[in-house]
């Protein structure tokens, strides 16, 4: 099968998108692959695939290999006569801004490339901490008491200790603190505000069971991998999470009961359903007194869950094959020339 | 790593800071030197001195921080000093190496330490001069646009208003602050520097009355190497003050 992984980005998860590119070369080995890295300034270019090694990126070596433009259905590479097409679906492993904040999205969809990924309203929704809430509350999904606050203004807590303080918007721990009194808040505020003006501010509960779920839809039904229970010393930190994206052995299935299992699954399709078609997502869930409540959702995760599903190949062939079609309107101008025509012109 | 805005004549600097240690109870504020940021500072003493809370700092328009107008070593001084009282930072030791060095002095600390400080203006070597005779010559003769063949290595790719700044605060003689501090200063020199020689750490060592000269093996970046040993120092340094 033939599919280009489009990596990097600018965001402050552009490394980790490094890995798990790389990581994926190995998990779809036997693929006919291609690989498009984004550099920080927005530049395309395409990847030598047995250059496909961190150092090629973090010593600009990259710079060295063609640039690619955008054109109607394709990447293309400038060639001395014409031009060469990259064809192919795309997988956009972007994670964090552009990848999952809906600009890689509304590209690919501007420029009808295939894809595998978020569409622009699931980006919108999964991106922004505080929009997950909004459509939890609608869909009738439950997610742990929140509030928000703005670099820009001061005001009191409500809620209490102790806390988890998160940037509205980004996925890996990064920026993220536990805060146990008071006197810790202001560094940890500090901290998330160094990555995004607005944070989430919720209830930190210890020791809280949490369970990871990763599926897409396919041919209309939805394929699940298997429930994991992560592990942890106090929460996933940026080093640990990091980590997590290499790991290439499988998991081991979380000891749950069958009615636990089918709740997850049922929270997952109920927010997958009617937005996330086209992508591999992975919902992070906390379970309280046998209540599934939502952590968050990750429309691009780290080495796409690979380590989740037992035929991860075979998951990405049928889902590639069971894109949503956009449709685009054609403009016959029909209207004008019936006014034209009723003027007799 | 930690952002805090501060408001500084009508305009608005994003600060970036990282504390380490953050329940001890003496303050050690660490400043990097020009060009540099509060990442190499870590990497030298993040895992040194653990009974002192660490607060690292990134000068303004360097690392993380925003600089958006020229400003002096006085300016940079007090933009710092808005930032401790933000984060109830009292000036037990304050640690400047290079640039830093000139603003840790005039932040008046209990224990000042100095690594490889500026601060000594030091006659210009001739080849310097040579060239800077050779740019005047060429701009009156209409050549400025050859600048870029000329300009200092630490001035290339600033901004307007860090380039501003480097001019303010390039070969500033501090030899008055440095005979007025009255504070504990522990001064700590590579042998081989050649950005701060070695004889400016001795011109500083006789003009602060209460200041003692270790010098190291290794050029304006010694302590990397030295890290240890400098933590020690500074740890007794610190310890001495408690003697009274």
């Amino acid at each position: 099968m033939k599919l280009t992984l489009l990596f990097g980005g600018a965001s402050f998860e552009h490394e980790i998108s490094i890995v798990s590119a790389i990581t994926l070369k190995e998990k779809l080995s036997g693929f006919d692959l291609q690989f498009i890295f984004c550099d920080q300034d927005h530049t395309f270019y395409l990847i030598e695939p047995s250059k496909m090694k961190a150092k090629t990126f973090s010593s600009g070596e990259h710079k060295k290999m063609p640039q690619l433009v955008l054109t109607q259905s394709g990447f293309e590479k400038k060639a001395l006569f014409g031009a060469k097409q990259i064809k192919g679906t795309v997988l956009n492993l972007i994670h964090g801004a552009d990848g999952e904040d809906g600009t890689i999205a509304a590209l690919l969809d501007f420029y009808s490339i295939k894809y595998i990924g978020p569409r622009i309203d699931a980006s919108v929704f999964s991106y922004d901490k505080r929009y997950t809430k909004y459509l939890c509350d609608a869909i009738g999904v439950k997610t742990l008491d929140y509030e928000v606050l703005r670099s820009s203004e001061h005001k009191n807590l409500q809620l209490s200790y102790p806390l988890i303080i998160k940037p509205a918007r980004l996925g890996s721990s990064i920026g993220v603190s536990i805060v146990k009194e008071e006197s810790e808040l202001d560094y940890a505020l500090d901290v998330a505000y160094e990555f995004d003006k607005s944070v989430i501010v919720e209830p930190f509960i210890n020791g809280v069971k949490e369970y990871n779920l990763a599926g897409c839809m396919i041919g209309g039904k939805m394929v699940f991998s298997i429930v994991e229970e992560p592990q942890k010393n106090e929460f996933l930190d940026f080093e640990k999470k990091y980590m997590d994206f290499a790991r290439s052995e499988q998991v081991l299935k979380a000891e749950l009961s069958e009615e636990l299992v089918k709740k997850l699954k049922a929270n997952f399709e109920k927010i997958y359903k009617g937005l996330f078609e086209g992508a591999l997502i992975r919902c992070d869930f906390f379970v309280i007194d046998n209540e599934v409540y939502l952590n968050e959702i990750n429309p691009i995760p780290g080495s796409m869950a690979n380590y989740l599903f037992e035929d991860f190949k075979g998951v990405i062939e049928k889902l590639a094959a069971s894109l949503p079609q956009s449709k685009r309107p054609r403009v016959k101008y029909e209207y004008i020339h019936s006014i034209s025509k009723a003027k007799g012109k | 790593m930690a952002l805090k805005s501060i408001q500084y004549r009508h305009h608005t600097l994003d600060i970036s800071y990282e504390i380490l240690n953050p329940h001890a109870k003496v303050d050690l504020i660490v400043l990097h030197g020009w060009g540099s940021s509060k990442m190499l500072m870590k990497q030298a003493f993040g895992s040194t001195m653990e009974s002192f809370r660490h607060i690292y700092i990134d000068l303004p328009g360097f690392g993380n921080s925003t600089c958006n107008i020229p400003l002096t070593t006085r300016d940079v001084t007090r933009i710092v000093e808005l930032l401790m009282i933000e984060l109830n930072a009292q000036r037990d030791i304050i640690v400047g190496h290079s640039y830093g060095g000139k603003v840790a002095t005039l932040l008046n600390p209990q224990v000042l330490v100095l690594l490889s400080s500026a601060g000594i203006v030091t006659p210009k070597p001739f080849k310097i001069k040579a060239k800077i005779f050779l740019f005047k010559l060429l701009k009156f003769l209409g050549f400025a646009k050859l600048r870029s063949f000329f300009v200092a290595e630490d001035a290339k790719s600033l901004s307007e208003p860090m380039y501003q700044t480097f001019k303010n605060v390039v070969n500033e003689d501090f030899s008055n602050e440095f005979t007025s501090f009255d504070g504990k200063a522990l001064l700590c020199w590579g042998e081989s520097d050649s950005a701060t020689p070695l004889s400016s750490g001795e011109k500083i060592e006789e003009l602060m009355r209460d200041s003692k000269l270790v010098v190291y093996k290794g050029d304006h970046y010694f302590f990397l190497q030295h890290a240890k040993d400098v933590a020690k120092n500074i740890e007794e340094t610190f310890l001495k003050t408690l003697e009274h």
